[in-house]
């Protein structure tokens, strides 16, 4: 029995490497409904004729606890859902909602008017009014020769 | 027949472009945890108002169903998704330890609360037997 193969010992590698991307890929699917691994809270995104309109879903979140930011054309969402803190672990028999704190930014493009913004939470879903900016005009960038 | 054949046969899927009623069933997370007066039932159900979900219990099946009305105006054009818009559904079991008549439910900032008591235990009931 050879203790050492040259040229084989690579194949273990690979068949760990497949296994564990099986095994990652079997959780993945197994979790997709729970968002674990992802972005939270995940958004959406639609167009509309003078405005963007940002979506997310937020269910059990105090209007209090949700946190809206925005700096530099960097829009900020930051907050926390406190529904059920007051179950100790062991009582819980099944849990799969995601729970605790939470913050996500989010890059805006360069044509939404910031002053304009507006926010709105109905029945745990957010929605964020980001009108389109005026027509942005063209500007003039002069040309000059000589200098070094 | 022909015809018939061709009804029955699921269409091949069209760009959603085209099928601007294709709607989504989605699973609601849950979590049940115990409480003194019995056992909770919370479901994430964001976008579903009390006039648009349906709880029902038959025999011993729970079963919640959520309707999620549109809350984008209709010329919204989607330009990026990372969640899907649907329906919820989702049935439980009872057992035996669930008091069927007396559950309560209440849906807040879309978190449906169920409270599902527990049975009170039927006392044992001696039988006399009696000779003849």
């Amino acid at each position: 029995m050879p203790v050492f193969r040259w040229g084989h010992n690579w194949e273990t590698f690979q068949d760990l490497e497949r296994e564990v991307d099986r095994l990652l890929h079997s959780v993945n699917l197994t979790f997709q409904g729970l968002r674990f691994g992802r972005q939270y809270p995940l958004v959406n995104l639609y167009e509309l004729e003078d405005e963007y309109l940002l979506t997310s879903e937020l269910p059990g979140t105090k209007v209090d606890d949700i946190d809206l930011t925005i700096a530099s054309g960097v829009l900020t969402i930051k907050g926390k859902r406190t529904d059920l803190e007051h179950i100790p672990d062991d009582k819980f028999r099944r849990q799969e909602r995601p729970r605790g704190s939470w913050q996500r930014s989010l890059k805006l493009p360069d044509r939404i008017n910031e002053e304009g913004l507006l926010a709105e939470f109905n029945e745990g879903v957010l929605k964020i009014h980001l009108p389109k900016a005026e027509e942005i005009k063209t500007r003039q960038i002069p040309v000059s020769t000589g200098g070094q | 027949m022909s015809n018939e054949i061709s009804r029955k046969r699921p269409e091949p899927s069209e760009p959603e472009a085209q099928q601007p009623v294709q709607r989504f069933v989605l699973p609601p997370p849950i979590d049940i945890y115990e409480t003194e007066a019995g056992l909770g039932l919370q479901a994430d159900l964001p976008g579903v108002s009390l006039d648009s979900l349906e709880l029902q219990v038959q025999d011993n099946k729970l079963t919640l169903l959520g309707r999620v009305l549109p809350h984008v105006p209709e010329d919204a054009k989607l330009i990026h998704q990372e969640y899907q818009v649907g329906d919820y559904l989702r049935s439980f079991i009872l057992n035996d330890e669930v008091d069927h008549e007396h559950i309560s439910a209440k849906l807040n900032n879309g978190v449906l609360e169920v409270l599902l008591p527990p049975a009170t235990k039927s006392e044992p009931r001696r039988i006399q037997v009696n000779t003849d």
